[in-house]
């Protein structure tokens, strides 16, 4: 409970929000706590999942006003972030527990059916949502969809998360004792490589700013708990996905390869669109367009195509 | 007025069907149509036998573009047979027979729209529920309340002929047309409603009031019973969508709107519309249709582009009727690439413009092959050297709604900055129509403003043109930021005299308010043309030789000129030592379907033929601007026909030449081939003293142009 109280001392003041919930709670499992806001009553349901730690249902902030006020919007803080709990240890944080998160805050909101709308690991967690319980997902849209297939990551190119490294240049701070050391200025960096477009100031400051309500130890575990996969499980998953999907993906993602969301997109039937020139956060950086694409994307799940 | 119904000649469509045929049900033949392919299938239910499929001539292009589509003529109008007595009208009969049409087609289920429906859709989708996928009502007649009686009963005496009392037997046998004129003016009470009200008309008269009289007692036995409405509604399972005008005059929407809810459907009032939106709203109906059916343009686009990394992007729409325009919209997008650099030009354009694009590696829009040809409709309408212009344009409706549909798809797949439409008319148009589709700057080029009437189109043609000219003038007082740019191509005493109307503004007074004045655009540089005596040797020409260049521009309306001249060449000939006559057929007529003579030279399209007016001692031509001003600018004599009942060529065109003194004009009705000669005689080799061409007018419409982007 200590934990709890240090990071809800921790938390900064939140700038004003365009819409507050309708309704919000705590659910816990295994004796977590995740913390979720519902916004809006309308049809379907959409379940905005988290994506890694590193930031928390804030991401969102752009898409729930606009979407709540057509639809029912569920959000959550992924464990480790925002108002969930921070538990202790690696094997609190794999893949599997944010599914079973997500199943949670779909059964205590009443839930039966949602399109799911995945960000980056957020995607890697909705596919496997919808291959493991088709009856539960009407849809799923995938935002810069984080599948451990087309390795490596530029992370991964030569800098091995646990050593200590002689650099600290470049992606050599993604690295667990540079995180314990500058944690700030990790952040800083990994906010500036998701925000590659020009004029990126705010978002990259939001993104420093939740990463600053976890701690550098929490972020090492989330990390840790991240499960590497073969390329032929992946592929497997992928095509066990029967409901429609919509994969966006910009071509100047430097976090996550444009590759990866064109092959999700054939894996698994879906279409794809290309955010030219566009980094790895285009909810953010491009929210008009990104709210769009979701509401058509929804409207092509109802009326006569159903 | 008394209006003579006569079933006139179908105007050019812009599609034609793939496939059609009759299906025979109980021994009456009808007539269906299929357009395109594609899921779902979209069928378009004919509504009572007052008119018949042309009805839909606005959606069926658009529609089709994207899926299968299915119409077919009721019994009693159209292609379809004209059974006998009440029975064979009663509204089951109807369904039935669009069930035997949807077998016909090989279509096992269909989105079913219907324009008034009086109970035929009612019955198809509540009875036969695996055959329809959705319904979509417009102007539906089915009342939940009590029987649409009529305002006077049908087979009594009202003791007037004013109003709806021409709906009576004893009306429709003493003045059947003035009824049917009442009739749909009562459906189309917009203003400047005049074409869809004439359209409805002549369909009317495609039938005969006999026919009409046997399937009708009066509208509660022409629509099916409340009851009976109230007993098929539960058992409608498909999703339904009911579009009702506010100011319907024939069915108040109370009637849509009761009819929606007890579907469980979906309502879209149309406020300020009237009883048939499809043919007076159609870019909005063909919307709300497509979206109902899931059909349309790609709703996602495959990439999206950042703003900030986007070339400036610039949609060019020429006028695509003959060549006029080809040229100077070129330069034009020379001069506007020179200005902008980085500038990406698409063209939206069609044959013949395409040549010309073509020949000058310009990049035309994929989507252009979705265009329906204006120029061949020009040639349809025309007569022997007669083209009644006004009511040419008029009769191009379909094909203005159909072209705007493409152009309305490719801007939602692929944004520009600019949209520059040159005597673009749908673009105009239905942009005012429909102001809030316009999502670039938009410019709008033309070389004349107002639709001027012909004498002898009496005063019914002097009313049309004026209502057309008061609807234009509304278009812009009411949404005046909508063209960001209107250039007039050529200066404010190019302008006639005339007034837009009775009551409406003198046009020079209007266009020297609305209008910025680019000077003429002749789309060359006489001074790159060079030295004429080096020209007439690169061409060919030998100096002892007097050349005449014939030729009648880009569309093929000037077969019979080119035949006349053609035979005033053994005469002209005898008058002209050393006569040398080029005839230019142009990319729309073959040349192998003009006579010969030893010595006629004739060709087809030739690239670059202002070079040869240029180094000419004599041009014949027919009356369009281009021709003729580029023949002024380089300040040779022509002998100019305009066509009969073209009001652009006799009036706008006619008081241009004049003003720089240039060309002599000529009647084609007097002119025989022995005037012709003696013109070309007195005229070949004369010096001339023409006004001078301004030769920057396409810089100064490109910077006009620039400053949008």
């Amino acid at each position: 409970m200590t934990t709890r109280a240090t990071s809800e001392r921790r938390r900064p003041p939140e700038q004003t929000r365009a819409r507050h919930p309708d309704a919000e709670g705590f659910v816990e499992r295994g004796g977590v706590r995740v913390f979720w806001e519902r916004h809006g009553d309308g049809e379907p349901t959409l379940l905005l999942l988290p994506a890694w730690s590193i930031i928390h249902s804030r991401q969102w902030k752009a898409q729930v006003p606009y979407l709540a006020r057509r639809y029912r919007v569920l959000t959550f803080d992924g464990r480790g972030n925002g108002r969930s709990d921070r538990p202790a240890g690696a094997g609190a944080y794999d893949d599997g527990q944010y599914v079973a998160d997500a199943l949670a805050v779909l059964d205590a909101t009443g839930t039966r059916r949602a399109v799911l709308v995945g960000l980056s690991r957020g995607g890697r967690w909705a596919v496997e949502l919808a291959a493991a319980r088709p009856e539960r997902v009407l849809g799923a849209a995938l935002i810069d969809p984080a599948l451990p297939f087309m390795a490596p990551l530029p992370r991964e190119q030569g800098y091995p998360f646990e050593e200590e490294l002689d650099s600290t240049e470049g992606w050599a701070k993604f690295n667990r004792h540079y995180w314990l050391r500058e944690y700030r200025d990790f952040l800083e960096f990994f906010a500036s490589q998701a925000f590659s477009e020009p004029h990126s100031t705010k978002q990259i400051e939001d993104m420093v700013g939740w990463g600053l309500e976890t701690s550098p130890e929490t972020l090492v575990a989330t990390q840790l708990g991240a499960q590497p996969a073969s390329r032929e499980e992946v592929e497997a998953v992928l095509r066990r996905v029967r409901c429609p999907v919509l994969v966006v993906h910009g071509d100047g993602d430097r976090v996550r390869p444009h590759a990866v969301g064109a092959a999700v997109a054939e894996l698994t039937g879906g279409a794809l669109v290309t955010v030219e020139g566009g980094g790895h956060c285009p909810q953010a950086r491009h929210p008009v367009r990104i709210n769009l694409l979701l509401r058509e994307f929804v409207e092509s799940l109802g009326g006569m195509a159903r | 007025m008394t209006l003579t119904i006569t079933a006139g000649r179908e105007q050019t469509r812009a599609r034609y069907p793939d496939e059609h045929g009759h299906v025979e049900r109980d021994g009456v033949r009808l007539f269906w149509e299929r357009y395109g392919d594609g899921e779902p299938t979209i069928l378009l239910l004919p509504t009572w036998e007052i008119v018949h499929s042309r009805f839909w001539k606005g959606q069926i292009p658009y529609l089709a573009r994207h899926t299968r589509v299915v119409t077919f003529d009721p019994r009693g109008n159209g292609r379809s047979d004209r059974p006998q007595g009440f029975e064979a009208y009663r509204r089951r009969e109807f369904a039935a027979d669009a069930l035997a049409v949807l077998d016909a087609a090989g279509v096992d289920r269909a989105v079913v729209v219907t324009w008034c429906d009086m109970g035929e859709a009612l019955i198809l989708a509540a009875e036969h529920p695996e055959r329809v996928a959705g319904l979509v009502f417009i102007g539906p007649s089915l009342r939940l309340d009590e029987p649409d009686h009529g305002q006077y009963p049908f087979d009594a005496d009202p003791g007037t002929g004013e109003g709806w009392a021409k709906e009576t037997r004893g009306y429709w046998l003493r003045d059947w047309p003035g009824y049917v004129e009442f009739f749909f003016a009562q459906c189309l009470t917009e203003p400047h409603s005049t074409k869809q009200i004439e359209d409805c008309v002549g369909w009317a008269g495609d039938t005969d009031m006999e026919t009409i009289l046997d399937g009708f007692r009066g509208w509660e036995t022409k629509i099916i019973d409340p009851v009976e409405v109230a007993a098929l509604c539960p058992r409608v399972r498909c999703p339904v969508l009911v579009i009702h005008g506010t100011e319907d005059a024939q069915v108040g929407p109370s009637v849509g709107a009761a009819l929606a809810d007890e579907l469980g459907g979906r309502l879209v009032l149309l406020e300020g519309a009237g009883h048939a939106p499809h043919a007076r709203d159609p870019v909005k109906v063909n919307q709300m249709v497509a979206s109902f059916a899931g059909i349309g343009p790609a709703p996602a686009p495959r990439t999206w582009t950042r703003a900030l990394r986007r070339p400036r992007r610039a949609l060019y729409l020429s006028s695509p009727i003959g060549l006029g325009h080809a040229r100077r919209d070129l330069a034009i997008a020379q001069e506007l690439r020179a200005l902008v650099p980085g500038l990406e030009i698409d063209w939206l354009a069609q044959d013949p413009v395409t040549r010309v694009l073509e020949a000058e590696g310009e990049r035309i829009h994929p989507a252009s092959a979705w265009l329906a040809n204006e120029s061949t409709h020009i040639e349809r309408e025309s007569a022997e050297h007669d083209l009644h212009a006004f009511q040419a344009i008029r009769r191009m409706d379909e094909i203005l709604v159909a072209n705007f549909m493409v152009f309305h798809d490719v801007v939602r797949e692929q944004p520009y900055d600019l949209w520059v439409g040159d005597e673009a008319w749908e673009l105009d148009y239905f942009l005012h129509e429909n102001p809030e589709q316009k999502r670039a700057a938009y410019a709008w080029l033309t070389d004349f403003v107002g639709w001027l009437p012909m004498p002898d189109g009496g005063d019914r043609e002097a009313f049309l043109t004026a209502d057309y000219n008061a609807e234009m003038i509304e278009h812009i007082a009411r949404f005046p930021r909508l063209r960001d740019r209107a250039v007039f191509v050529g200066n404010p005493d190019d302008i006639v005299a005339d007034r837009f109307g009775p009551g409406l503004p003198p046009i020079r007074e209007w266009v020297e308010g609305h209008y910025d004045f680019a000077g003429y655009v002749t789309g060359f540089d006489p001074a790159g043309v060079g030295d004429r005596e080096e020209l007439r040797r690169r061409l060919g020409y030998r100096p002892d030789e007097q050349v005449c260049v014939v030729t009648v521009g880009g569309s093929g309306v000037g077969g019979h000129l080119l035949r006349r001249v053609i035979a005033a060449y053994p005469e002209a000939g005898r008058l002209v030592p050393g006569l040398r006559m080029v005839v230019v057929a142009g990319p729309r007529i073959d040349p192998a379907s003009l006579p010969v003579h030893d010595g006629l030279e004739v060709h087809a399209y030739v690239h670059g033929l202002y070079q040869h007016l240029a180094a000419s001692d004599l041009a014949v031509v027919q009356g369009g601007l281009t021709t003729c001003m580029e023949l002024t600018a380089a300040g040779r004599p022509f002998l100019y026909f305009p066509l009969a009942h073209h009001f652009e060529q006799n009036f706008h065109v006619h008081h241009r030449l004049r003003r720089y003194n240039a060309g002599r004009r000529m009647d084609f009705a007097t002119a025989t081939p022995e005037v012709i000669a003696a013109a070309i005689a007195q005229e070949i080799g004369r010096p001339v003293d023409y006004r001078p061409v301004e030769t920057d007018g396409a810089a100064r419409a490109a910077r006009l142009l620039a400053e949008l982007l």
